[in-house]
Order: structure tokens, then sequence, then C-alpha cells
């Protein structure tokens, strides 16, 4: 279901880059970035060159462990974000998030949009001597589709990034040797796609199109990319410590990696840390350069000018099951719960970890218009419908009671047992009880795993959910709410939003951008009057970044941290 | 004796078969899947279902699996480390949970052993009331408590150990984490050496002892220790195996790469195969504990054998 | 006709005081019984009362118990109303303000230096007063420890007792019939047995509900073993004896045996365990809390307490002081009750 949403979104953004980019798709790529660019937080852009990087490696804390480092099985940001360190793609990240040449020396993309020929480095080589070749590329990305591999990031080949065949192969009508990519020679690979795809080169960082080395993997069989002896490094860092689930891992510079002299760092050591109490201590003490900081230290630390928020992208809302529960069905309690919400409350008095307040069904600073501006940058355009109002609230609650024939209504509501969610949960029991008399919510906290099977199952009243960007659209949100679509929690059905969203992707004017932009308005302010989530806030981290450290680069998606420019003086 | 050992393993072996039985049903009881991401889709969770045998029954599934545990094979991770193989994973970091938690316990039972004779020598003494509060403390507060305030003096404030595990110095990081968690065993050992020691202290044997003129060291620890130490290792074996519950949580705090926090992980990520893998481990770690135990007390004391044997 | 009205006068029975007549005497039958039991009692009470430290164990759980129930009133806070105005409060107590104690200044380490603040002068509040302080949601902490302490308390104890009903009976009918059935529940409780304590229970409160009863449950599961195993125990010690014989001979049936003649005489360990089961299901209730899997939030038990104060511990330790020094109490004065009760109980371990 998901599959077919983002096909869907696909065709909206490769009509968009026709009409935007012309043939130069590079320009198109960045025309498509600069929503998410207003987002990319940067420690300190200004990447000073002073000196060769000083003798000491970088300390980075990890709240997880390492889930694979396996580019076309891993699937969590902290693998993602350690396997960039060791390997390029052919496509990096640069400061502000976008695309820029990493493997790939250039780019010719046919007029058409269809074929994408990637001239790789000649200097580009993995640590082993052997260069990187285009056969790297074909073999990576024909495992990335295979059936047998099962990679859960698939999809990025099929529905997102429209490879010719990769459906096909991953459902097994066709081999994998059919997959639209071809290597012409040892430095040229050559991709044929469905369609355009605007962004496609923006798909090149993330770590499922990384290369691997076959006869590498076939020498290290069952235990590839499970050892620094079965890694094989093409980029910044090379591996040197680690093993599964690793509760520390250690890098070291790669002095043979083409942009060698880019790098300042000598080393980076990540340590996993799961107690934040720990955490802070031994950034205190020295031990780590940077750390996540929990909530409740914000106090201690908010002073300190290496106390900083950065954007994670996540719209963090409250989803009202609409199918099943009748009390849920009336607007009038709808609008009530979301208006007796004081949002400010939870981000400044609770989270206090820079988290902002959200009133759009879009989150704010990741989808930039025709215009570049933000397309949720106004969070008062559905003030009438979402704001913290208790006397409004309590208004449409009366009304709501009166139309059901009821006095009290108990709801309850699920979410995640983990930080961030059972405090937030707390407080919006605590103001909807409050505010609205006669409502009682009762907390269930469970697994996440749990908790979304409860939720795509209609197993539940209200809960407390997150939502991701997978790409800079607002089509990444909004199209969650079609009809039937597996992450559309409420289980709402509206046939005018429907045909929004469907214009906006396939229709007429999907092919005019800002026709488009002012529809997709139209398609959330539907949502919104209807009350069909409560969003609460966008998710900030807060982090201590060593005053020394400079050049760490943040990103909401794909890379969360990237190292290669950082310095530590 | 030697049948007997060959029964009790016998009968172990069977527990444990119905022990992993026990957590198929529960694994399949357990809700969610290591697959339910929200950005996966029903076809792509099939194939990995597939890929896995989770589709099968549960049954042609158990026997699977207990056929490829026998050949050392405990299956691969779904989700905590995707497609390692569980023994490659727990090579690594069984070791060092077992010597971070044999550690705790010689020193829990060694100091506990010591706090408990000085208290029972020195009975009724500022020694015994000293020897008390300690071990009261040790009882009454969580191992997680200690590894707190331990790791923030010792480790944070005076600088002495290091806070947090690390692979270059297993001995230093392990000094905080072992102590924490003996703290249990140390105050329940002192506590029960303590009152056994009185008892025997006060004992006719004893007293004849004393009265054919031995001396005090020998009367001590030929006499009165062996005989005071049967119901110690009773109480020591649950302890042992409440160390590993411990461990859990003082392996999250200190970021050992243990088998604990590894477990811990694996339920909340419904990592199947590790949580399995690990409760087998921990199941059989127990009952092999209990079956030393068994022997030990036939060794020290002669006539258990005897009635175990005619059992 | 006289002769023979004689003769049946004769026959006809004519009570003297010299006869024999049942005595009625059941009521001091009983008085007997219960003057022997009481002398037992008496003597174990005595005993117990001898021993200083179970009686300052006692009181102490007493007390807490007392403001368990009655301190969360003690004030017009709630445990789950929140003010967010007022959070992190420190400590302050009317009059003793006056000492410098307890008059709501907190030293916060911050990582640019040390300083000192009394939120209740900078928000304008002369009269609030938070004894404990309050927490990150501006919530009372002296009323959260103490129904913190209430729930822990219900879930150790109700707990304990199902365990022991349960752990009782199993050990008993188990101990009695020996044989095969013996064998059978031997094994049964074998396997329930080897399965790690804290896997067994992480698991049922991911397949149940999460709750107070699902904890409840879990705990249990666990403990009843230890139970069983020592009414087992006492019933091999107690099956031969003649008491059991006589009242088989009597045509007493099995239940009755175990439950009316064995159980009364096995009481003491029974209740010696079951105080010793308590702190037990206290510290795992608290481990529980620790991996996320205890009482759901806002209510709070002793565990969930010290488990949230964990992450500010630094920041503003009053909050984690009160549950654990709660906690602490309860702890060792649940231990020093049972092993005074175990040594009143057992006379051959007294005078120590």
């Amino acid at each position: 279901m998901k599959k077919k949403l983002l096909s869907i979104v696909l065709v909206s953004a490769m009509t968009l880059s026709l009409v935007a980019c012309g043939s130069s798709a590079v320009s198109g790529v960045s025309q498509d970035q600069q929503g998410s660019d207003a987002q990319q937080t940067t420690a300190d852009t200004a990447a000073e060159t002073t000196g060769e990087g000083s003798g000491s490696d970088l300390n980075v804390m990890l709240e997880t462990p390492v889930e694979s480092l396996d580019p076309q099985q891993a699937t969590d940001g902290t693998s993602f974000e350690v396997i960039a360190d060791y390997t390029d793609g052919l496509m990096q990240m640069d400061a502000d998030g976008q695309a820029v040449n990493a493997l790939a020396e250039s780019v010719d993309v046919a007029d058409d949009g269809l074929t994408y020929t990637f001239h790789i480095r000649k200097d580009a080589n993995w640590s082993n001597g052997e260069p990187v070749t285009a056969a790297d590329f074909v073999f990576a990305w024909q495992r990335a589709v295979d059936p047998e591999v099962a990679s859960e990031y698939s999809f990025m080949f099929s529905d997102i990034g429209q490879i010719v065949n990769a459906q096909d192969i991953i459902d097994g009508k066709k081999d994998k040797a059919e997959l639209g990519v071809t290597a012409v020679d040892d430095k040229t690979l050559e991709v044929k796609l469905n369609c355009p795809v605007s962004y496609f080169l923006s798909l090149m960082y993330f770590p499922t199109f990384y290369p691997v080395n076959e006869a590498f993997f076939e020498k290290c069989s069952d235990n590839f990319a499970t050892s620094p002896e079965t890694t094989l490094s093409n980029g910044a860092f090379i591996l040197d410590e680690y093993q599964p689930a690793a509760t520390a891992i250690h890098l070291t510079k790669n002095d043979t990696y083409y942009d060698a002299d880019t790098v300042k760092l000598p080393g980076l050591s990540y340590q996993v840390i799961q107690d934040s109490q720990q955490a802070l201590m031994s950034y205190q003490n020295g031990d780590l350069d940077t750390t996540l900081v929990n909530g409740e230290q914000v106090d201690q630390v908010k002073d300190d000018p290496a106390f900083t928020a950065i954007g994670a992208g996540y719209l963090w809302y409250i989803s009202p099951n609409m199918r099943d529960v009748k009390e849920l069905q009336n607007l009038n309690i709808r609008l009530a719960l979301t208006m007796a919400l004081n949002r400010e409350a939870i981000t400044t008095d609770v989270l206090k970890d820079g988290s902002a307040p959200t009133y759009t069904g879009v989150p704010m600073d990741f989808a930039a218009g025709p215009d570049g501006s933000d397309f949720s940058a106004d969070q008062k355009k559905f003030e009438d419908v979402c704001r913290y109002d208790a006397d409004k609230a309590v208004e449409y609650w009366n009304k709501g009671l009166e139309e059901l024939g009821a006095t009290s209504i108990t709801l309850t509501m699920i979410h995640d047992a983990d930080d961030a969610p059972i405090k937030v949960a707390q407080v919006v029991k605590e103001q909807l009880e409050t505010t609205l008399p006669g409502l009682t919510v009762e907390l269930q906290q469970m697994p996440k795993k749990e908790r979304v099977e409860r939720m795509q199952e209609a197993d539940f009243e209200l809960g407390l959910t997150r939502w991701g960007p997978d790409y800079a659209d607002p089509m990444t949100y909004l199209g969650m709410w079609i009809t039937n679509n597996p992450n559309n929690y409420g289980f709402w059905s509206n046939a005018e939003y429907d045909k929004i969203i469907s214009d906006c992707t396939t229709g007429e004017i999907a092919m005019d951008p800002e026709a488009r932009w002012a529809a997709l308005y139209d398609a959330e302010k539907i949502a919104m009057d209807d009350a069909v989530i409560f969003p609460l806030y966008t998710q900030c981290n807060a982090e201590l970044i060593s005053t020394n450290v400079s050049g760490i680069e943040f990103h909401p998606v794909a890379l969360n941290r990237v190292y290669k420019r950082a310095v530590k003086n | 004796m030697r049948k007997y050992i060959l029964k009790r393993v016998v009968t172990a072996l069977f527990t444990l078969l119905a022990i992993t039985l026990i957590l198929f049903i529960l694994m399949q009881l357990m809700p969610g899947s290591p697959f339910n991401d929200e950005k996966l889709n029903e076809a792509q969770r099939a194939s990995l279902y597939a890929k896995y045998g989770l589709d099968q029954p549960i049954i042609i599934q158990f026997f699977k699996y207990v056929g490829n545990m026998f050949r050392g094979d405990l299956g691969v991770s779904y989700k905590i480390s995707k497609n390692t193989p569980i023994t490659q994973l727990i090579a690594t970091r069984l070791p060092i949970s077992i010597g971070v938690g044999f550690a705790a316990v010689l020193i829990g039972a060694v100091v506990g052993l010591l706090l408990g004779l000085l208290a029972a020598f020195k009975h009724d003494t500022v020694w015994d009331t000293l020897a008390t509060i300690i071990s009261v403390i040790g009882v009454s507060v969580p191992s997680y408590v200690f590894a707190l305030a331990l790791s923030y003096q010792f480790g944070f404030k005076l600088k002495w150990f290091p806070m947090l595990f690390s692979a270059k110095d297993v001995l230093g990081s392990s000094v905080l984490p072992s102590i924490s968690l003996s703290m249990f065993t140390m105050a329940s050992i002192a506590r029960f050496t303590r009152s056994e020691m009185i008892e025997v202290l006060g004992s006719d044997y004893m007293l004849l002892a004393e009265s054919k003129g031995l001396s005090g060291k020998k009367l001590v620890f030929s006499h009165a220790l062996r005989n005071a130490l049967i119901p110690i290792i009773t109480v020591l074996a649950p302890l042992v195996v409440d160390l590993m519950t411990g461990s859990l949580v003082v392996e999250k705090i200190f970021s050992i790469p243990g088998v604990g926090s590894l477990l811990v992980n694996a339920i909340q990520s419904n990592d199947y195969n590790v949580v399995i893998a690990l409760s087998f481990i921990y199941s059989a770690m127990y009952i092999g504990i209990m079956l030393v135990v068994d022997i030990m007390y036939g060794i020290i004391d002669p006539r258990i054998r005897v009635a175990k044997e005619g059992d | 006709m006289s002769n023979e009205s004689a003769v049946l006068n004769q026959n006809e029975y004519i009570p003297t005081d010299a006869d024999f007549v049942l005595k009625k005497n059941n009521a001091d039958i009983e008085v007997d019984s219960n003057f022997a039991s009481q002398s037992f009692w008496k003597e174990v009470i005595a005993r117990f009362i001898r021993k200083r430290s179970a009686v300052f164990g006692l009181v102490f759980v007493l007390i807490i118990t007392f403001f368990a129930f009655v301190g969360p009133g003690m004030n017009a806070y709630t445990y789950s109303g929140q003010n967010l105005e007022q959070k992190n409060l420190a400590p302050r107590i009317p009059i003793i303000e006056y000492t410098g104690l307890f008059d709501g200044h907190e030293n916060i380490n911050t990582t640019s230096g040390t300083k000192t603040v009394n939120y209740y002068f900078e928000k304008k509040l002369p009269d609030t007063f938070y004894w404990f302080g309050s927490d990150n949601f501006g919530r009372d902490i002296w009323t959260r420890t103490w129904s913190g302490a209430q729930v822990s308390l219900i879930i150790a104890v109700a707990a304990a007792i199902i365990d022991m009903i349960i752990g009782m009976s199993y050990g008993l009918i188990s101990g009695y019939f020996g044989g095969k059935v013996d064998m059978v529940m031997q094994r049964i409780l074998e396997i329930a047995n080897g399965i790690p304590r804290l896997v067994i229970v992480t698991l049922l409160l991911l397949v149940f509900k999460p709750g107070m009863i699902t904890i409840i449950i879990a705990l249990m599961l666990t403990e009843w073993v230890g139970m069983s195993r020592i009414a087992r125990a006492e019933m091999l010690k107690l099956k031969e004896q003649e008491f059991v014989l006589a009242s088989r001979t009597l045509g007493a049936g099995s239940m009755h045996i175990i439950f009316s003649e064995i159980l009364p005489n096995i009481i003491g360990p029974i209740i010696t365990q079951v105080m010793f089961s308590i702190p037990t299901a206290i510290f795992t209730e608290a481990f529980l809390s620790f991996v996320g899997l205890g009482i759901p939030v806002p209510r709070c038990s002793l565990g969930s307490l010290i488990s949230e104060g964990f992450n500010s511990f630094t920041t503003h330790p009053y909050q984690i002081i009160p549950p654990i020094i709660v906690m602490a109490l309860l702890m060792l004065s649940f231990n020093l009750v049972a092993d005074g009760l175990r040594e009143a109980l057992d006379p051959k371990l007294k005078e120590m």
C-alpha cells in the first residue's frame, strides 16, 4: 500500500522535475532538495581549515547499537551513519544536505530523464587496493532487489527509484540480472528508469545504493560486514574495531581515500550508551565530544555554549480511530480534543529539547514550494481548527457530548514505552482531562512494534505516533491520509481529499507546480478541518557538541551525521 | 555418584527441551513481529517471514530449531544485528558477562563471608553493627542505584575507574559494574554467614572441639566454617541466578557488551531467535549451576550424597 | 405383679450422681486448644518482641504502610495532578524552612558552574509548599512517593499471598501424594523454575495488557516455586507422623488431612517465606520499571519513581532520594521482620 503511495508520489515528483529542470538533472536535484536544506543544521558550517587535524579521535555517543553494516540490509539511522563513514556512494551529502559528486566524477542524464550514466572516479579504490568499478554497483544493486536477500529497503529501487524491472525482480517475476543497471565498462555505470525521477541523484547517497565488491563479498560469504576484516572501505575512514551489535566502534582515517586531504580527523570512536546519565557524565569527563541530552538534563546544560538543538524531522501527532470509536467519529469531539492541547507547554516545559509546536498536518522546515518558501512556515493557517483554546475546546466538547447524548467519555491512548512518548502522553492526558469536563484518558504503553501493529489493525482509540519524511515533498505526509493507506491510522476517508491527492500526482495540476502547491494546501485544509490528526510537535534532539569540535554535519534524512569535514582542535 | 550425576544430567536435558518449547509458544503469543516497521508493506513482510521460515507452523519451526541446535546452530538474529549467527553474537559476549558475573560472585562471596565471620566473632560489638549495616544496605537498595552512585562517585567525581566498559581496559572498567552487582550477593551471604556461624559456634561439637584444645584457626576453618558452608552454598546458588537478572540492568548502565543487554534489546525488538537462544542459555546456566550445587553438597556433606543416590 | 413391677422398676434406670455422664465439655476442649495455641503464639510473640531489630522492622513496616495509605491524602496534591508552572521545585516544608533546610533552594551543577536557586521566590510562590519537592511535571513528590509505596506494597503483598496459596497447595499436594504424582509435579516445577525469572516476567508483560494485575500475576508466577519447595519439604517431614496416621485411620480424606491437619502445623515456615518474598517482589517490580515494563504511567511505584528520577539524578537529586529511602527502609524492615519471625517460630535458631 505504501508502495502505491510512493509510486504516486514519484510520478508527481517526476512531472515536477520535468517542468522545473528540463535537461539538467543536477539543478533539478538542488531544486528538489531545497526544502530539506532549510532544516539542515550544521554544528559549525565554517569548516575551518586550521591546519591538519591535531592528533585525537572524535568521540561520539550512539544511542543504539548498529543493526547491520551490510549496506543492502541496514535500515536504521545508526547503521547508515557508520556505513557512510567508511563507504562513499556515487553521490554524497554536502553540508546543506545536497547531493554532490562523490565516487561519480560526472553524470550524464539523457534528455528524457530515463537514462543516467555515471562516470566513476579513476582514483576511487577499495581499501584492499582494488579499484571501485561499475560492476561493484551492479552487484550491490542486484543484491538489494534480490528476493532471496529480502532487503527491507528494496522499495528505494522500485517505488522511489523506479529502476527498470526492479519491481518485477522483487516480486520474483524476473531474474535479478534483468535490473536496469549495467556496467558499460569498468568505470561507467548506466542506469535505466521507468520514468524520470527528479531526485534520483539524491538517492545515490542513500546507503542502500552503495557499492559492494563481489569478489570480496564471496570471500567473506556469510560473514560479510560482521567484523573489520569482512568490510571494505572506499570512504573517508576505515573500520578497524567492530563486532556485531558492538557497544564500541572505531574507525581510522583512510589515507588512500581520494579526498583524504579534506578529512581532518585521525579517527572516529563510537560508544553506545543507553543510559543518558552516564552519557552526560562521560561528556563532562571529556570521554565524549558529542552526546545527546535528555530533557531533564537540559536544565543543567542550557547555558552551555556547547548546547544545540538539532532538527530530527519527525512530526509527532495523535491519531484518533474514526472507524470503530463512535465518540471519535464526532467532529466536535475531535476539534475539542485538538484545541485542548497546549503544545507550547509540551515542548517548552516537558521536552525542552528545542522541539517546535506544530499546528499543521505537514511539519515545518522540510518541504519548500515553487517560490522557495516552506510549505508549513505559516503555523497559523489552520488556527480556526487547530490551536490551543481551552474555552473553545469546552464549547466544542459540550456540543459534541450533546450530539452523542453522553455526559462523560473514556478514551484509551496507546503510546510507545520510550522516554519522550511516555512524558508527552502524560501531559496530554492531564491537559485533556483538566480542560474537558467528563473526559477520562487512560494510557497504555507498549513497545513500538506492538503499537504500530495495533494502530494498523485499528485496535486502539487514540494513538500517539510519529512520522519521518522520506523525501522533501508535503506528499510524504499528505499521501498517508488517502483512503485505505495502511498508515492512515484514523481510517478516515474523504472523496474530495483523495481526488486532490490523485490530481496532484497524476492529474493535470501535477504538471503545474504552483497549482499543485495550492491544491496540496487545499487537501491539507480538508484534513485539518476534519481533525484527522492532532499534530503536536516537530522533533528536535538536544545535543552537546564540545566547543573545540566543528564541522559535524547534521541531516534529518538518510545520513544523520557526517564527519568527513569535522575538525577537533 | 556417577549414576546419580548421569541421571541428573539427562533430566536436565529434557527440562531444557521443554523450556525451549515453552519459549517458542511464548514467542508466538508475543504481540508485534520483528518486521512490522511502518515503512514495510505486506508483500515485503511476507517475503521476510518466508526468508526466515517464520511462516511455517510453530511445531515445524520448533523441530527445525532443535535439530539445528544439536548441530550448534542457534539461528540468526532478525533485527538487533541482522543475519548475524547468534552463536557469533554470543561468542564474544558471553565471556564478558560471565567474567563480570564471576567477579561479582567472587567479591560478593568473599567479602560477604568475611563480613559475616567478623560479625559472628565480634558478636554484639561495633564490628557486628557495622557489618550488619553494610549488609542491610546491600539487600535494601537495587543494584542499578549502586551502579549510578558508584559511577557518579568513583567514575565521575574521583575518576578512579572508567565509567563505561572498555575493551582496552577490561579489568579496570569491570570494577564498578562488578561491585554494583556484588552488593546483593555480598549482603545476603554476610547475613547468612553471621547467623550460621553463631549457631555453629554455639553448638555442642564446637564446645567439644574447643575443650579438646584445638587452636583458633583450625577450629574456625576445619570445624565451624565447614559446617556453616553447606547452607551458605544453598543460598549462593539462587543468588548467582539473581545476578543474571541484575546484570541485565547493570550491563545497560555501564554499556557492557554482554548477553544481558543483548537480551533486553532483543525482547524489545521482537528478535525471537535471540530471545529464545539467550533464554535457553540462561536456563542452561541455571540448571547447570543447580547441578553443580547438588554435586558440591555431596562433596561437602557425604550424608546428602547417600540420601540422594537412594532417590 | 408387684414383683414384676419391682423388677420392672429395677430395670428402669434411675440416674445417680455416681453415674458416668457426657461431660458436654466441648467448650472446655476448645478453651483448652485455644489456650494451647495461644501459648504457642504467645511464645512466638514474646520471642519476636525480644528481638529488637524485628520490632524495629515491624514498626517501620507499619509506619510506611500508614503513610502509603494516608500520606497521599495529607496535602491537596494528587499523584497525577500536573502543574507545569511549578515543575522541578526543591523540597520546602513550612516552619522548618526558617532553619535554612528545606526552604526550597537547590544547588544546580550546570556544566558552566554551580548555581543556587530558589524557584519559589523566582516564580513568586510564597505560599506554595512541596514537602519533598515537585517533579518535572510539577507533581508533588510527597504524594507520589507514598502512592508509589502504596502500589509497591499492594503488588508485593498480593503477589506474595497468591503465590503462597498456589505454591503451598502445589507443594503440599506433591509432597503428600508422593510417587508418580510427585515425580510429574516436580518435573513441571523444574521446568517452570528453569526459565529465567526476568525472561518469563518480561514475556508475560508483553503478552498481556500492562497493569497492576499483570505485574502481580507475573511476580506470582516466578515466586511460587520457592514456596512450594518449602511446603513440600515440610509435608515430607510431617506426613509420616502419628497424628496424620490417626486422622487417616479415622477415614479423613486426603484434602482434609492436607489442609486441616498438616497445614496448621507448617504455617510458621510459610509465613516466614511470605515475609521474605515481599521484599523480593518489591525488588523485581523495581527492575521491571527500570527496563520500562513497570506500572503504566501516570501511576507510579517506588521502582518507577526511582527510574524516573534516574535521569535527573545529577540535575535535581532531591527527586530520586525519597523513593530510594522509602524503598530501602521497606526492604530492610520486611527483611528484619522476616528474620525475627523465622527465629521466633523456630526456637532452635534462638539466642544468638
